[in-house]
């Protein structure tokens, strides 16, 4: 009560934003997605995010009452973790694979840096490089759901050197191939993009210089031949549209001024291709948000704006 | 006697080498992929500090001040040469799995720091005790390590399977598996320390 | 000897087996001098020089001495020798030649005396690029390129860490876990993020 007689100097501009409004649009951005997963994959991809989403706000609470801290499940933001966790995980995986994920990215990945606003690394992909190490049977098995989609992911199968003509980019665009439930549907993945960019909640420094340092590198290395890859097709498939716009814009793990951004997103989008191209793995994205997300409180260090006369 | 007791078991519990000084974490995050390799990680290490506890603190009046860690170093690394052509010798299996790390127990910071804090101050006796127990203590925190690991990682111990369906965890073989182990166990070592307090 | 094989070493023992968080060598400065970045930076250099200079002079030592004279037995007792001398001797021209440098990280060289990165990095070596006591083609670059691509991953490492490090100092960490423990799940968790790089082929 106290604090609303509390009077500071002016100027008084009163605006509704707050984390947990943010938190809860991003939700919502995110919808598009997984009804799109669930129209690619069937039911089995909303058991799946339905049981992440769980685990991470059970965890959450748990986490609350265990520290005594304020009870923040309310915010959105593991609610958040939860979904990009499911999104990030093959839809036919056993249900206590996205379970252990949640569990251990609201515990490793957020509450040990001290809760919300803190983590260093982005929760979800914690979760889901820990899954990948773990159990990478699962992990990689795509199991073909119905008539039109092809059993393994494009990307792995590129890796596999087998012949790619079958998918065209109308398919990679509408996600009608194999992959993770909220990665494969681009067209649902921009819906909710340009929702969080018309609300300004997230800039576009990162996922643009992420997409566009992607496409050019695997344009230029892509190839047997130097400037003959298929950039399009690099830029289509996998998590890359997932992760540059709803992973690599995390507030917390990421740089705060525009120039670190794009620093940033450059850095991630290297990473990327340079894992897809040469690594053992056939995708790279949370491999390389994470090295850069470690890498932020560095870049931030050197990127900050100092003060009008200071050095 | 009772002093001598009391050498042994503080290495053990109070003055742990790993969880309470957190020394020699190097060998102790390398090697605890099985119960095995710590068990023979241990009693390598056992071995080096028993041995060179008992010369220095033989020799500890005829050395120099001024050149003593050069002649501790000395002392160490002739006993971890024995130890490695032993393992050598008699079980190339356990060698293999230790690898580089065998060598390296010359500069762990446990054997080092008890010549220097204890062994080169304190009589023969105390000092085989006080190696003994350090040498205990990190054996038993090693084998703690490395059942959670290779419980956890490949779902056995010793090689025999507990839990029939269990998925192992593979990320408790490996590097990264190892460096969340101990940093939750040191947590929850803290958290112990501060319930008493 | 080509130019694949210096890659190969580079990305290896940069990211895929870093000297500290996936061979865990050098931990204790690693947990201990982490918190600030300056500090962290002039450590893994102090760490660079020190190791790519002893895999030089341990390389000449076991394949000139050693080897011919059958003591390929007292290598681990020769490098702890020689590596402690050749510290000492670093710290002295460093303190005659530049006094500046030499405050900026001069007594982290005493620290480094018995650093297991640096006997690990030789040892490493002549496990890699000596087969059956005969060096391998191109050996003495291969094993001097390694020691500088472990400084590398070392500085990297410090470097990252230290900036995390840094920022948690505004957090809020659960109690139990401050510095030690939670420098060992990050670690863990960049651990994790490097394994990106597993299995890389050019």
């Amino acid at each position: 009560m106290i604090n609303n007689f509390t009077v500071s100097g002016s100027p008084h501009i009163h605006k509704p934003e707050s984390v947990s409004r943010i938190m809860w649009t991003v939700v919502i951005s995110l919808i598009p997605a997984g009804i799109a997963g669930v129209i690619i994959f069937g039911l089995d991809a909303l058991w799946v995010t339905l049981v992440a989403v769980a685990a991470a706000v059970l965890t959450e609470l748990t986490f609350g009452i265990l520290t005594k801290k304020k009870i923040t499940i309310l915010d959105g933001s593991a609610v958040i973790t939860g979904i990009l966790l499911a999104f990030n995980l093959p839809p036919q995986v056993p249900l206590w694979l996205p379970i252990v994920g949640a569990v251990f990215s609201i515990a490793i990945g957020k509450q040990v840096f001290g809760g919300l606003g803190q983590n260093i690394f982005n929760p979800a992909l914690v979760g889901r490089v820990f899954l990948m190490a773990s159990w990478p049977k699962y992990m990689t098995t795509f199991t073909p759901s119905f008539d039109a989609v092809t059993s393994a992911t494009p990307l792995a199968a590129l890796k596999e050197g087998k012949a790619l003509e079958h998918i065209s980019y109308l398919d990679l665009f509408l996600g009608k191939h194999g992959g993770c439930i909220g990665e494969v549907c681009i067209l649902a993945l921009l819906i909710g993009a340009v929702l969080l960019l018309i609300k300004g909640y997230i800039s576009w420094h990162i996922p643009a210089t992420y997409i566009f340092t992607t496409a050019i590198f695997t344009y230029i290395f892509g190839a047997a031949q130097l400037f003959h890859g298929d950039w399009l097709f690099h830029v289509l498939s996998g998590g890359l549209i997932l992760g540059a716009f709803f992973m690599a814009t995390d507030y917390v793990a990421t740089p705060l001024t525009a120039k670190g951004q794009i620093i940033f997103g450059v850095g991630c989008g290297l990473l990327t291709a340079v894992i897809r191209i040469w690594g053992g793995y056939p995708e790279g994205v949370s491999y390389a948000i994470l090295m850069m997300n470690a890498a932020t409180p560095l870049i931030d260090r050197y990127t900050k704006n100092r003060i009008y006369g200071t050095k | 006697m009772k002093d001598l007791v009391k050498e042994f078991t503080k290495g053990i519990i109070k003055e742990n080498p790993t969880f309470v000084l957190a020394l020699g974490l190097c060998p102790t995050l390398a090697v605890s992929v099985s119960v095995i390799n710590g068990i023979g990680m241990g009693a390598a290490a056992t071995f080096v500090l028993l041995g060179s506890s008992v010369i220095i603190s033989l020799v500890r009046n005829f050395i120099p001040g001024k050149i003593r860690i050069p002649c501790f170093i000395v002392i160490i690394a002739t006993f971890v040469t024995i130890t490695e052509l032993c393992l050598k010798a008699y079980s190339p299996v356990l060698n293999r799995a230790l690898g580089i790390y065998v060598p390296l127990i010359v500069v762990n910071c446990i054997v080092l720091g008890r010549a220097e804090a204890f062994a080169c101050k304190n009589n023969l006796w105390r000092s085989f005790f006080d190696g003994l127990g350090m040498g205990v203590g990190f054996t038993l925190a090693l084998i703690l390590i490395s059942a959670i690991r290779e419980f956890l990682g490949s779902g056995q111990i010793l090689g025999r399977t507990l839990i029939k369906g269990f998925e192992p965890v593979f990320v408790f073989g490996m590097p990264s598996g190892a460096l969340l182990v101990i940093g939750l166990l040191l947590g929850f070592f803290n958290l112990l320390k501060n319930r008493r307090s | 000897m080509n130019i694949q094989e210096f890659l190969t070493i580079f990305i290896s023992s940069v990211f895929i087996y870093n000297v500290i968080l996936s061979r865990f060598l050098g931990l204790c400065p690693f947990v201990a001098i982490s918190k600030n970045t300056k500090q962290a930076l002039a450590m893994s250099a102090a760490v660079t020089v020190v190791i790519t200079a002893s895999c030089i002079v341990t390389w000449l030592i076991y394949r000139f001495l050693l080897l011919p004279f059958n003591l390929a037995y007292l290598r681990t007792l020769a490098f702890v020798l020689v590596i402690a001398a050749l510290v000492q001797f670093i710290e002295m021209v460093i303190r005659k030649a530049s006094p500046v440098l030499y405050r900026a990280f001069g007594i982290y060289l005493t620290l480094i005396t018995t650093n297991c990165a640096v006997l690990g990095a030789a040892v490493l070596n002549i496990d890699m690029f000596f087969v059956d006591g005969k060096p391998v083609t191109g050996s003495f670059y291969y094993a001097v390129f390694q020691g500088v691509c472990m400084g590398l991953g070392y500085t990297l490492a410090m470097l990252l860490m230290s900036g995390i490090r840094e920022r948690l100092e505004l957090c809020n960490v659960p109690r139990a876990l401050k510095d030690f423990p939670l420098a060992f799940i990050i670690a863990s968790v960049l651990s994790l993020s490097f394994m990106g790089f597993s299995g890389f082929k050019f």
